[in-house]
């Protein structure tokens, strides 16, 4: 098995520590991942809001970049998934806007063929339960509050053979590794990021974020998981922001890059804002299985 | 038919009841002015939505167009509208910075000297393997810009 991975603008130049986890759990788990030179998705928020055209332009040619090696691409991030995939949908489904943006390929020498598939890390790992269970080293015990993201779980379309109104499909996973999922109300809201508002419109960013972190504390997590770097962001520089609550944030692939043994140094979970402190106490005292 | 009725029929708002279950559903309606079923409706009978500030408060989490009964894509039309208040200069202004990074690195948010030394430090390339760092491809890049006429749209808009 084997992806090109998009890790995204977040995770590779912001969040760099979920680009290594993710790394390092793929090796793990024995899936290839190729890198080929891609521009930022372009986020579905901000740049498709304003101009649907070099959105759409943008995704195409990094498709095209895959496409040229067959391989379809593995996305990290809810934003980086709304984007490709639904570009990927758009251009498949309406020839005679495939044709207009390939003209503009063309121009530098690309196109696009909609010859392969977007998808999610969070999909693929929800087929491989065996090969993480093989690769598991500890069972964590961590108490998560999953958070999944608007661009995991909608446009719906999106996810077609998912149930988007009570998914599991993260809780599953955790649960392999030995974590609880935690319970909170509205446990599907938005982040407050998406949208453009995060740099927007700051203040309503961080009320919608709020209403959440209120939420989930009231679970007692021992930290926010989530499944895409944006919302990573917001958690962890938003908890700073408010100046208000102080829980861990991870992605899933921190998560079970612990629980696959690796230290937390060296996954650079301590690079975060909130410190992860508690966590890494915590990793140090487990036995191996 | 003027674009901004244009805009909402596309998005099929024709269809709405106006049983406002978008509006109740809105993450970001609870804490800003934004109220999807006044915004779409009135865009949908040609009013000018395009200088409402609210109309930048869309998270877009798809609630709404989750919970339409009818199948309203009030997204699509709030990302339209968007479009058309871009061309008449009406947008948060705080966004030409990761505009102009989008145009300049390839990427939205671009790599700070203290990640590029973290990322060397945990044993990944000091610089991602993307455009860029890499002239050629950054330059095809920025042509596709140029024929969309994306800078242009945002620097010249509303002159």
């Amino acid at each position: 098995m084997r992806f090109s991975l998009f890790p995204g603008c977040i995770a590779k130049n912001m969040y760099a520590s979920i680009e290594k986890s993710t790394r390092f759990v793929f090796d793990r788990l024995g899936i290839e991942l190729l890198d080929h030179r891609y521009t930022c998705c372009p986020a579905p928020g901000v740049f498709r809001g304003y101009d649907i055209d070099t959105w759409l332009t943008l995704g195409a040619r990094n498709l095209a970049e895959a496409e040229r090696d067959h391989v379809d691409v593995l996305t990290i991030c809810n934003g980086c998934y709304g984007s490709l995939f639904g570009s990927n949908h758009i251009l498949q489904e309406d020839p005679e806007k495939r044709e207009e943006i390939n003209e503009i390929l063309k121009e530098v020498g690309k196109q696009y063929n909609g010859t392969i598939q977007v998808v999610h890390f969070a999909d693929v790992l929800s087929q491989l339960h065996e090969r993480i269970l093989e690769q598991k080293m500890y069972d964590l015990g961590l108490r998560l509050a999953v958070h999944y993201g608007c661009h995991y779980l909608r446009p719906s379309h999106h996810h077609e053979s998912m149930n988007v109104e009570n998914p599991r499909i993260v809780e599953d996973i955790i649960e392999l590794v030995g974590c609880e999922p935690v319970e909170f109300k509205n446990r599907l809201s938005c982040c407050g990021a998406g949208g453009g508002v995060w740099s927007g419109d700051e203040q309503v960013a961080l009320d919608v974020l709020e209403e959440k972190l209120t939420f989930m504390s009231e679970g007692e997590p021992d930290a926010i998981l989530n499944i895409c770097p944006f919302c990573h962001l917001q958690f962890d520089q938003g908890q700073k922001k408010l100046q208000k609550f102080q829980i861990p944030v991870l992605h899933l692939n921190q998560v079970l890059g612990l629980a696959f043994g690796e230290r937390p140094k060296k996954l650079a979970i301590h690079t975060h804002l909130v410190t992860t402190r508690e966590i890494e106490r915590k990793v140090k005292k487990l036995k191996k299985k | 038919m003027n674009p901004i009725e244009e805009a909402a029929w596309a998005s099929d708002v024709e269809k709405c009841v106006q049983c406002g279950k978008c509006t109740a559903g809105c993450p970001s309606g609870r804490q800003s002015r934004l109220r999807t079923r006044a915004l779409v409706q009135m865009a949908y009978q040609g009013y000018d939505v395009t200088d409402l500030k609210e109309l930048w408060d869309c998270t877009t989490c798809y609630n709404c167009a989750e919970r339409c009964p009818k199948g309203v894509n009030t997204v699509d039309a709030i990302i339209k509208l968007r479009n058309l208040a871009v061309r008449r200069g009406n947008f948060p202004k705080v966004h030409l910075n990761a505009i102009e990074n989008l145009y300049n690195t390839g990427n939205g948010f671009p790599l700070s000297p203290e990640v590029a030394k973290i990322r060397s430090i945990i044993g990944l390339n000091k610089e991602p393997y993307d455009v860029s760092t890499d002239e050629e491809e950054l330059s095809k890049v920025k042509k596709l810009m140029d024929i969309t006429g994306f800078l242009k749209l945002v620097r010249g808009a509303g002159k």
